[in-house]
């Protein structure tokens, strides 16, 4: 929803690369079979990230060219779409339709009309995974409530606020059955909601504060933000992100996913505490959008 | 048993000394100091123990059939504090019973009985809130109750040791090649550590 979560491309092996950005192409044609083109254009690296982890196949696929609007002349290799991507694709769409409703609501005239129509377009594709996964929209619906609450009354409960869009995160782990995997996915996916809902109020900090709106941050240290102590909560988040993701059984995204999570992340986290990040603009593949 | 080999993520056919390293590096990463506290850590432990097992099977079988070597893994914590993390005694009985709670991941019992049947606020409850808020994410909280704990009875090591805990960050596992993020030895401080470590006489270098 936000891209904060990427590799660290320097530091990534050219053949995990390939498989970083074979996943990301597969990841957007599944968007558009199971949720229609206009699906197509929630794709950002945080859905990416989210479709490695729930890929639960170990052995590498058979790679399938295939061409699309974005590479109409160069074929992109991808894989055939396995029940996890489908999953992950039906429930970026959901988590973006609710992404769209709520700028409608905050931000300025000039993205309000830009979200409303975004969230027309996007009205049918939403449909259709609302159908296909009721209970997540259920719960992302619920928890984003419960956020709003806390924003409107101005929380300066930090981990409250934060807990929400974790809780809401965590459910976009499916139910296997089998305590081993659920377990460490469902908290791995909780500690990195808490972070990027942190990483997401440190990039705001400045903009926030000019526009008057509220911010978890600013309002936690009542308008003088420590910004090592947020580094060191944010950075112990990673850590048990990580310590999570070593419990999984590895599948075949593990080395990208591994560099996105040592690597990848601290960088992220670096720059959007100091206040650069400003949605990492310059380094985004080609039709990136975060919307 | 699945095959001790596989467990280890090597071939049959590797020497000892990849056995070894293979093992130490499994080691590092199930070590019960990276889930203390965690409520992972029983998978944690799981783990830590196949590769153990493994390890000893494969140690027994090149040694020769019938030479048993007990406990030849076992991987002793490196830091030398007790590894369980948390004692579920106290001298209280109803923080034992409080912390018997947490311990079974009953979090939401054990914070009912905080905010509700405790007569008064000491250390230890501030403790317990902590460990409570550390083992539903909620770092900030649980960082401030520990303070707090440390603050009211500075002599107890198990409260001072959450606390430093929490203003490092955590304790976490590094895979090979991923060093340590690459800015610990971008500060002068610990180049200067480094550099002195290097010194004929093992001490400052300046």
């Amino acid at each position: 929803m936000f891209g904060y979560v990427r590799p660290l491309q320097g530091e990534l092996k050219l053949r995990d690369w390939e498989g970083y950005k074979t996943a990301y192409c597969s990841l957007c044609h599944a968007l558009k079979e199971r949720c229609g083109t206009a699906a197509r254009f929630v794709l950002n690296y945080d859905f990416v990230f989210l479709a490695l982890l729930l890929d639960d196949e170990s052995e590498p696929a058979a790679l399938c060219k295939r061409r699309c609007a974005a590479h109409p002349v160069q074929a992109r290799n991808t894989v055939p779409i396995t029940p996890g991507t489908a999953l992950c694709a039906q429930e970026s769409v959901i988590l973006t339709h609710y992404k769209l409703m709520d700028d409608v609501r905050d931000e300025g005239f000039g993205r309000k009309a830009k979200s409303r129509l975004a969230g027309l377009c996007l009205a049918r594709s939403y449909r259709k995974a609302r159908k296909a996964l009721p209970r997540f929209d259920e719960t992302v619906k619920t928890c984003l409530g419960e956020l709003k609450v806390l924003e409107d009354a101005r929380s300066p409960q930090l981990d409250r606020t934060a807990d929400t869009f974790a809780r809401l995160l965590a459910a976009a782990a499916p139910e296997t059955g089998d305590d081993a995997v659920d377990r460490p996915r469902g908290q791995l996916l909780y500690h990195l909601g808490r972070w990027i809902y942190l990483a997401d109020a440190a990039d705001d900090l400045a903009g926030d504060r000019e526009a008057g709106r509220y911010n978890p941050i600013d309002t936690r240290f009542g308008g003088k933000p420590d910004m090592d102590y947020i580094e060191t909560t944010m950075s112990h988040s990673l850590t048990l992100v990580q310590n999570a993701f070593q419990l999984l059984p590895p599948n075949r995204w593990h080395a990208v996913m591994e560099n996105i999570l040592y690597l990848g992340l601290p960088q992220v986290q670096k720059r959007a505490v100091a206040g650069t990040w400003h949605g990492g603009r310059e380094s985004r593949l080609i039709h990136e959008r975060s919307i | 048993m699945r095959d001790p080999y596989s467990v280890l993520g090597v071939s049959s056919n590797v020497s000892d000394d990849e056995i070894k390293r293979a093992y130490r590096e499994l080691a590092r990463k199930y070590h019960p100091d990276n889930y203390q506290d965690n409520p992972l850590a029983d998978l944690a432990e799981e783990k830590m123990k196949e590769v153990n097992e493994a390890y000893d099977a494969i140690t027994r079988q090149r040694s020769g059939a019938g030479s048993y070597q007990s406990g030849g893994a076992a991987y002793q914590s490196q830091s030398g504090y007790r590894t369980q993390g948390y004692q579920s005694a106290s001298a209280d009985p109803f923080f034992t019973k409080v912390r018997q709670c947490i311990q079974a991941g009953n979090l939401d019992a054990a914070e009912r009985m905080l905010t509700q049947e405790a007569t008064e606020k000491n250390a230890e409850w501030y403790f317990l809130m902590g460990a409570v808020c550390y083992r539903r994410g909620w770092l900030d909280e649980a960082r401030q109750n520990y303070q707090m704990a440390a603050q009211m009875e500075p002599g107890n090591m198990e409260y001072r040791q959450a606390y430093a805990m929490m203003n490092q960050g955590g304790v976490s596992y590094r895979p090979a090649g991923y060093g340590s993020s690459g800015d610990s030895c971008n500060d002068c401080c610990s180049t200067y550590l480094c550099i002195s470590c290097l010194t004929p006489w093992g001490g400052p270098c300046c």
